[in-house]
């Protein structure tokens, strides 16, 4: 059986509105991948950046993976949220992207996008904050059903990753 | 130093802390440490202080070989507030590379903070800021995300990877060999 180890962190985020800021993450894999070790999703702390505009959380990401099978290689899913200083959280993005599927470290930058509702509704967040969300975070890795949601480009997160793969060549997968 | 059947690979590094980068913050030194998941080892030392403008420079060297694990590197950065008590300036945290060669990198550093603007002012007055009680906390994924930090900083470490059985266990940490393979075949059909 072939292995994979994922090993890096979540750098941090910027090109966002505000920068009190955290993720989370989750991988989310296909069926033939079984996790040996690691946190498959968590949440990183809150950052407020002294100087500067990008938040950093240094979140480390250390997963080791054995698989049968080439599909449903692993994607790692991220959802942006803003914490403001009276505690409320509000959703500032969704973002996917695919582990890379060749050794070695990849320096990566997720972008991230948010659903926009309604005049009425973005006139009502204009005020008050808070905004539509997903009722299933599935949709963001997925690309079933999109075609009525309406979204709005947000910043980018910032991931640096680097991957190791074991036994692969003996099955004859190159990569 | 043959082996034919490696049952361990070796990872060694060489490099240092060369330098920090606090724009607002002088006079800091730095203590680090590796974390390895299983089992617990830790290192620690004290650098000797830096004078500087806007970059601090250590030049603190680091030295030290692990066993088939997947070691992290986790740096304190201290230095003293405006009544002279040594706090906190920045925790930061580093996977140390598995691929061979020179790496640079430049970590963000964050401290912790208050919960409320009443314990901001009061730690600022005693002296006594929050700060982790374990740097494993800084080193793992779990239990941050009821932390609030506030990034403040870099330090730039610089390691020198070398690997001993990695290929022979199977594992591939670089795409060169593809890359090569890629360049020959296309020469063969020109």
């Amino acid at each position: 059986m072939a292995e994979l180890h994922i090993i890096g962190q979540i750098i941090g985020a910027t090109g966002f509105p505000q920068n009190s800021l955290f993720c989370k993450w989750g991988v989310h894999t296909g069926g033939a991948w079984r996790l040996l070790s690691g946190l498959k999703e968590g949440q990183t702390q809150v950052d407020m950046p002294q100087t500067g505009d990008m938040a950093y959380w240094s979140h480390p990401i250390d997963l080791h993976y054995t698989t049968k099978g080439l599909q449903g290689w692993p994607k790692l899913h991220l959802q942006v949220w803003h914490q403001d200083s009276f505690g409320r959280c509000q959703l500032y993005g969704y973002g996917y992207i695919h582990i890379p599927s060749s050794p070695g470290q990849h320096r990566l930058q997720c972008v991230t996008w948010r659903p926009l509702g309604s005049w009425q509704d973005q006139l009502a967040e204009m005020f008050v904050g808070g905004g539509p969300q997903l009722r299933s975070p599935d949709l963001i890795y997925s690309g079933a059903d999109r075609y009525r949601l309406h979204t709005v480009g947000m910043g980018t997160v910032e991931l640096e990753l680097c991957v190791i793969l074991r036994h692969f060549d003996r099955y004859g997968v190159e990569s | 130093m043959t082996s034919n059947n490696p049952a361990v690979f070796l990872l060694m590094v060489n490099g240092q802390i060369e330098a920090a980068d606090f724009p607002e913050y002088d006079d800091l030194y730095c203590k680090y440490c590796f974390f390895v998941s299983f089992p617990h080892k830790l290192n620690s030392q004290i650098t000797s202080k830096g004078r500087g403008s806007q970059s601090l420079v250590w030049n603190f060297p680091l030295d030290i070989t692990f066993k088939s694990t997947r070691p992290q590197i986790v740096v304190s950065v201290y230095g003293p507030d405006t009544f002279g008590n040594d706090v906190a300036r920045g925790y930061g945290a580093i996977h140390i590379p598995f691929t061979p060669g020179k790496h640079t990198k430049p970590i963000p550093m964050f401290v912790p903070e208050s919960t409320s603007r009443l314990q901001t002012f009061t730690s600022w007055l005693m002296g006594r800021r929050p700060e982790f009680t374990d740097p494993k906390v800084v080193a793992q994924g779990e239990g941050r995300d009821v932390t609030r930090v506030r990034s403040q900083g870099f330090v730039t470490l610089q390691f020198n990877i070398v690997t001993k059985d990695m290929k022979k266990l199977g594992y591939e940490t670089t795409s060169e060999h593809s890359a090569a393979t890629g360049l020959t075949r296309t020469s063969q059909k020109l």
